[in-house]
């Protein structure tokens, strides 16, 4: 008669699936680097281009900074949350319909596992885009300033980046769960993903604003996450910092909660 | 004959005992009980029972919509059961579905394409799902037992129907499970591979691998399981040994050719059809030849041949469905 396993014998399933699947899922974009890491590149060198070499010679801050300088570090952060919520929104939706995520349902993988390697392999390619941003913007910085752009505080910069960058990763997980098709996948990112990131102070500083879009922007959970950004590359922010460090952490406790409860009760079967 | 319904109480003095404190479970690899599955007002599983014991081949025989992958989706968690409890090595699925899904390998019956990654890749990822990181030996004897190892470095998409299947045979068994639940393993494939992938299931077996198998090809049923249960509209209707099933649930018909006359073939005794001077029996399975031929009263040196035609499970299996 056989003994029934003991608990010491699943200790195996602690780490090793959640390795696995992160490992997965960086080598699954690394695989087409050219499309997961360049292209985002190059959407942001244009954006450098256009607004921070040609429509920002005309721009005036308030705060006397070069407005390339102050560009740079919101298109930074943007490139990271984008590229985080697109890895872990990807990954799913194409699993999806080729029956690849039917599996994570039933391998030994907990909703916790998924959700945490999925989170860190969308902040990896995240992490990657962002570096690249960074060293363009240098680039351009160079060329049209003359000097380089310093990083105030490199540790606020790295806090910021993870939790920005797990927290979209998180949020493309709960929308790759809740799509039924590709068109409400590409839905989500039109409608509610770019206005987010673009009405939270990428391009500008919230002291253009009025005071009633100042006061709406407030609410938009991406100002926290770029104005922390902002701080930590030029010292600056138009957001105390802990308040930013305060709501961007309250932010990714909630769409993590919100992800667990996804994977948890979302249907894995295929399209 | 010990049928399911034994086992199941066999188990749960098994659960008694467990009470007790007293470490003796696990006699049954899967225990299935009462299970109910319900997608809105239909009814894909109805109140199943059944146990597997360890080392065998189990057939969850069926037509289509009969609740077989309802069950094994049951069993591998992508569907929760609406009533019922479905316990694999003694772990309940519901509560340990992280154990469970460690003990088990599983086929599905669709083909995964798996996007950028090759055979080998797959392979690995897969492994560590299963929390073996360094796998290499398993996944290498895999890739030669299933005739994947020249294509090992190739995409799936790129590979044929068959070896798609095989692939996806060699993922459930990376972790070298002790339960495995293959779901219509052959349908699709070629003569020349269902034959090797039976014999490949036949290994698993005789190395101890409990199997739990759905087919619709009977044939199949009949070569490779010792027992069957066989499900229509979400009930069980039979479970039992194959051969028992098929003897219980069959006639064999016995082809007489005989020299006799006319005069004389009316003379011969028992039930029977005449095609010239060739007499049809139909008998029961137990009944042997010798007994035949002695209610008969056929005289030796009248028969000139004699052919046996024994029952098949699909025989079986319309029986079944003709009375439920």
């Amino acid at each position: 008669m056989k003994q029934k396993p003991s608990s010491d014998n699943f200790s195996h399933l602690r780490w090793n699936p959640f390795l696995s699947l992160l490992w997965r899922e960086i080598r699954r974009y690394l695989k087409v680097v050219f499309q997961t890491v360049m292209t985002p590149l190059v959407n942001s060198a244009l954006y450098l281009l256009i607004f921070g070499v040609s429509l920002g010679s005309s721009i005036q801050l308030q705060s006397g900074i070069p407005y390339l300088a102050f560009l740079i570090p919101g298109l930074v952060m943007m490139a990271c949350l984008n590229n985080a919520f697109q890895n872990a929104s990807s990954s799913i939706v194409s699993g999806k319909f080729s029956g690849d995520v039917e599996d994570w349902k039933v391998v030994p993988l907990s909703p916790s596992q998924i959700v945490w390697a999925l989170s860190f392999g969308g902040l990896i390619r995240g992490l990657m885009v962002a570096a690249l941003t960074f060293l363009v913007g240098q680039v351009f910085m160079k060329v049209e300033i003359g000097e380089y752009l310093g990083i105030h505080s490199p540790m606020t910069l790295l806090f910021f980046l993870m939790i920005g960058g797990l927290a979209f990763a998180k949020i493309g997980l709960i929308a790759a769960f809740y799509a039924k098709t590709f068109d409400q996948m590409s839905a989500i990112g039109a409608f509610v993903i770019t206005p987010l990131i673009f009405l939270g102070g990428v391009f500008f500083s919230l002291e253009n604003l009025s005071e009633f879009w100042q006061n709406v922007s407030l609410y938009n959970p991406m100002l926290y996450f770029i104005n922390g950004v902002r701080y930590a590359v030029l010292g600056q922010t138009d957001v105390p910092l802990v308040k930013s460090i305060v709501v961007s952490c309250l932010s990714l406790v909630a769409f993590h909660a919100a992800a667990y409860y996804s994977v948890k009760n979302g249907r894995f079967q295929r399209w | 004959m010990i049928n399911s319904s034994h086992w199941v109480q066999l188990y749960s003095v098994q659960a008694r005992l467990k009470f007790l404190n007293l470490h003796v479970y696990t006699v049954f690899m899967l225990v299935i009980q009462d299970l109910v599955k319900k997608y809105g007002d239909f009814t894909a599983v109805d109140h199943l029972s059944i146990a597997l014991q360890p080392g065998e081949i189990f057939g969850l025989l069926g037509p289509n919509g009969a609740g077989k992958t309802s069950t094994i989706a049951t069993i591998v968690s992508l569907e929760e059961p609406t009533s019922g409890s479905v316990k694999v090595f003694g772990f309940e699925v519901a509560d340990s579905p992280k154990k469970v899904k460690s003990l088990l390998g599983y086929v599905p019956q669709e083909i995964v394409n798996h996007g950028y990654f090759s055979v080998e890749e797959i392979l690995k990822f897969h492994s560590g799902y299963f929390g073996r990181l360094n796998n290499k030996k398993q996944i290498h004897f895999l890739l030669e037992r299933l005739g994947l190892m020249p294509h090992k470095d190739k995409k799936v998409k790129h590979l044929s129907g068959g070896m798609k299947r095989r692939l996806l045979i060699a993922k459930a068994l990376v972790h070298k499970p002790k339960l495995l639940l293959l779901d219509e393993p052959t349908a699709g494939v070629d003569i020349e591979l269902r034959n090797s992938l039976w014999e490949f299931v036949r290994e698993l077996r005789d190395s101890g691998v409990t199997i739990l198998l759905t087919t619709h090809y009977l044939e199949e049923a009949e070569a490779l399981c010792d027992r069957v249960g066989i499900l229509h509209q979400g009930r069980l209707q039979k479970v039992g040994p194959t051969k028992e099933l098929i003897q219980d649930l069959t006639f064999r018909r016995v082809q007489i050719k005989t020299n006799l006359s006319a005069e004389d073939l009316k003379k011969v005794k028992g039930e029977y059809s005449l095609m010239g001077s060739t007499l049809n029996f139909k008998i029961p399975s137990e009944e042997s030849l010798g007994a035949l031929l002695a209610k008969t009263g056929l005289p030796l040196e009248a028969i000139l041949d004699i052919s046996i035609q024994e029952g098949s499970l699909e025989e079986a299996f319309l029986n079944i469905l003709g009375r439920a």
